[in-house]
């Protein structure tokens, strides 16, 4: 008997804990962490109206508010429709949506990042279906091709982020660094100077973080030639220039030239030492600047183009989220509803707002001429982003692929050989 | 005083409960339901807050579930052989023996250090009780966030004082390999587990009778046979407890691992709960994510039941 109630007690004591231990499959309210709080916005009321349920991705601090003022505004304008935002922090975003589709109660319109694997189980609708002529004729050509899957366009984008150099003029000038490096072999001669010089400062910063390692992967394949795959689609990421670049890479950091620890040091610590005055030289996405000026001792800094390998071209690294439309078995009118949602939302002096809002740049040719106009600075950012490469998420395997590179680069620093690595990485993935 | 109410006539008793059961039938029936009524609430809030999310969690673990969370049928336990034939599940397995076995004892034996030291009198000595609390009453992610500041190479305060003690010249890196990073780790969760293996202690100490230890004293007894033969096996209950409840709690420990590392790099520092984590929401597989979670529920459920048929059979012994 106390054999069979102590097995009793046992199950019950880790039943109970594993239930707590944060298992993945817990349905999660879908308001939690949504715009419930001081600035989330007020339900309009519903009647005949054609409802829109949109579920936007938080990214930053404003951005509860923006949506905010944006769904009075648009009620206002728009007396048959009753728009309800709901914004969903990142952390949160993908376990909502999740929870909402496998419960049927998918929104209407979700802005994130990713897209392939809704696409995947038949969950999305053609967009081109959902947006204007005059609205689908302002993206950039190139950003509308990165939502592409056998020829039909699930999502358009909501704004961009690009990546380019960050060096802290005074460390290099002082390093005697006459020339910004702009190949791979004056990056790492640019390095050396700044270690001899003093070996307190961090010449080149590294994140091969799990938050971002597939970063650090592209910034040297791109810049060297490689890439994720071929024109066609196929995977590559054993070819040469990819275990190259990942060989250089690692090689600056075994010998000392970088941050000290790549694998836990994230972009958000490296431009914490970049702008304390640690860190001589990083990559990192336009946001930095507004970061450095705002610290209390601002740094003299400059921007300038990732280094590349000798003869290969610089690329700069490209990151977009997007708007999908899922498939609700929508009436004319609903459609009719969510076209007038994206005309509204890119309007140009509207989208403007949008992107500045949190300082990222704009998915539409319009929007860049406005800010452009506006703010010189942003001009150069604008012309990257412009002609910024992007990561393949429109592939099913992206996901694996990403944290795949990443345990290829943490695995090279404990020693790995790269090739093996990136050979049994392209035959997991392609095999 | 007696604690017992006297009892009333039965005539008069039968007068009082007559108006409300009039039927001894349904009397019988009230008495043999009233128990059921009474745990009824908490039988419906376990059904839908831990029965529900396992049952879920066997069922995402059987089946095909697509990156957006769809279920697409049973899939031969796939996801259970998918994660056994990652090379990195054994190496999360090892860690997560390792962290939970190193956690557990070294913090039950300076926590049960602790509570003999807190259980003597002396000038202070509630201060130092509410001392050894605070690390309790701290939430872990703030806890590891401490840890990591404290060990950061680049503006440590461990770094910062022992230069300013003027014991080293130059930062150090403390973490200049995965296995520093998973020592740091383990002494953060030994940290925050001995208050609670301190306190647990201290309550069985605190019920010894102290004429045990006069009594000993008179027969010559000297400190560690009293610590043997009188506080050790009366305080057996209070250390089951706490060690069973460590088990338990440190092998599903989340916070720590995740604010420290991620479990980076490659896994050198992942344990099961953190490597699930990554498994369903880094790499959208979350059938193989709650395959992981069985498995640790089986692992964390022998052990338990070994544990506890043995106390439960030495306390019958004991008897």
């Amino acid at each position: 008997m106390k054999k069979i109630l102590a097995a009793l007690l046992a199950t019950a004591m880790s039943l109970s804990l594993v239930a707590c231990g944060g298992t993945p499959s817990t349905p999660s309210n879908p308001s939690s962490g949504s715009g419930s709080g001081s600035g989330s916005p007020d339900p309009a009321p519903s009647g005949d109206k054609i409802a829109i349920n949109v579920i936007a991705a938080e990214y930053g601090k404003q951005t509860k508010d923006w949506w905010a003022g944006f769904q009075n505004d648009f009620n206002a304008a728009n007396e048959g429709i009753d728009l309800k935002v709901e914004v969903v922090s990142w952390n949160d975003i993908y376990t909502v949506v999740n929870t909402r589709v496998s419960n049927n109660a998918a929104p209407d319109i979700l802005n994130i990042d990713t897209f392939a694997d809704y696409v995947g189980d038949d969950l999305l609708r053609p967009i081109k279906d959902f947006v204007s002529d005059e609205t689908y004729a302002k993206f950039y050509p190139a950003f509308i091709e990165q939502s592409n899957i056998d020829g039909t366009i699930w999502a358009i984008p909501d704004l961009a982020s690009a990546r380019a150099m960050y060096y802290n003029k005074d460390i290099l000038e002082a390093a005697g660094v006459d020339k910004v490096p702009t190949t791979w072999a004056e990056l790492r001669a640019a390095c050396e100077a700044i270690k001899a010089y003093d070996a307190n400062i961090y010449p080149w910063g590294v994140d091969m973080t799990t938050d971002e390692g597939q970063a650090c992967f592209a910034y040297y394949s791109w810049t060297n030639g490689g890439d994720f795959t071929d024109a066609s689609g196929n995977w590559t990421l054993n070819s040469a220039e990819n275990v190259e670049a990942v060989e250089y890479i690692v090689g600056l950091v075994k010998d000392g030239l970088t941050n000290s620890d790549p694998s836990t040091e994230t972009r958000y610590n490296l431009q914490e030492l970049f702008a304390a005055g640690k860190l001589a030289m990083m990559i990192g996405p336009n946001q930095i600047s507004s970061y450095v000026a705002s610290s209390e001792n601002p740094i003299s800094f400059g921007i300038a183009s990732i280094p590349a390998n000798e003869g290969k071209s610089t690329s700069s690294v490209g990151v977009m989220d997007r708007f999908m439309v899922f498939d609700n078995e929508d009436t004319d009118d609903k459609v009719e509803a969510i076209k007038t949602f994206f005309d509204f939302f890119y309007d140009d002096t509207r989208y403007s707002d949008w992107v500045i809002m949190e300082d990222f740049l704009p998915a539409t040719s319009t929007g860049g001429k406005i800010m452009a106009d506006a703010n010189p600075d942003a001009a150069s950012w604008i012309e990257i982003v412009g002609s910024a490469k992007f990561y393949p998420t429109a592939q099913a395997k992206w996901a694996d692929v990403k944290q795949g590179v990443i345990d290829v680069e943490q695995q090279a620093l404990l020693g790995g050989n790269v090739k093996e690595l990136l050979d049994a990485l392209q035959a997991k993935i392609a095999g | 005083m007696s604690t017992k109410t006297p009892a009333a006539p039965a005539g008069q008793q039968a007068q009082q409960s007559s108006p409300r059961l009039p039927n001894p039938g349904t009397r019988r029936f009230f008495r043999t339901v009233e128990p059921y009524i009474w745990i009824a609430p908490s039988i419906i809030l376990m059904a839908v807050f831990i029965v529900t999310p396992i049952i879920k969690v066997f069922q995402l673990s059987m089946n095909k579930v697509t990156r957006a969370g769809k279920l697409k049928g049973f899939n031969n336990f796939e996801n259970f052989t998918n994660v056994m034939k990652d090379p990195a599940f054994s190496l999360v397995l090892k860690n997560t023996i390792l962290w939970t076995v190193a956690v557990v004892v070294i913090s039950t034996l300076l926590g049960f250090i602790l509570a003999l030291l807190l259980n003597n009198q002396f000038k202070g000595r509630k201060v130092a009780r509410a001392i050894v609390v605070f690390p309790w009453a701290t939430t872990l992610v703030i806890q590891a966030s401490a840890w990591k500041f404290i060990v950061n190479t680049d503006y440590g305060t461990l770094n910062t004082l022992l230069m300013e003690l003027k014991v080293i010249s130059a930062p150090i890196n403390w973490t200049s390999s995965p296995t520093a990073w998973f020592a740091w780790e383990i002494a953060c969760g030994i940290f925050v587990t001995i208050p609670f293996v301190c306190f647990c202690v201290l309550s069985g100490l605190q019920s010894i009778d102290n004429s045990y230890y006069e009594a000993a004293t008179v027969d010559g007894a000297g400190y560690f046979q009293k610590l043997f033969k009188i506080t050790l096996p009366l305080v057996k209950s209070s250390l089951t407890v706490s060690t069973v409840l460590n088990i338990i709690y440190v092998f599903n420990s989340f916070p720590i691992i995740w604010t420290m590392t991620k479990g980076d790099p490659a896994n050198h520092t992942d344990t099961l709960v953190t490597y699930l984590y990554k498994l369903a929401f880094y790499n959208g597989k979350q059938g193989e994510a709650s395959a992981v979670s069985v498995i640790g529920f089986l692992i964390l459920l022998v052990c338990a039941s070994v544990y506890m048929i043995y106390t439960l059979r030495k306390g019958d012994e004991d008897l």
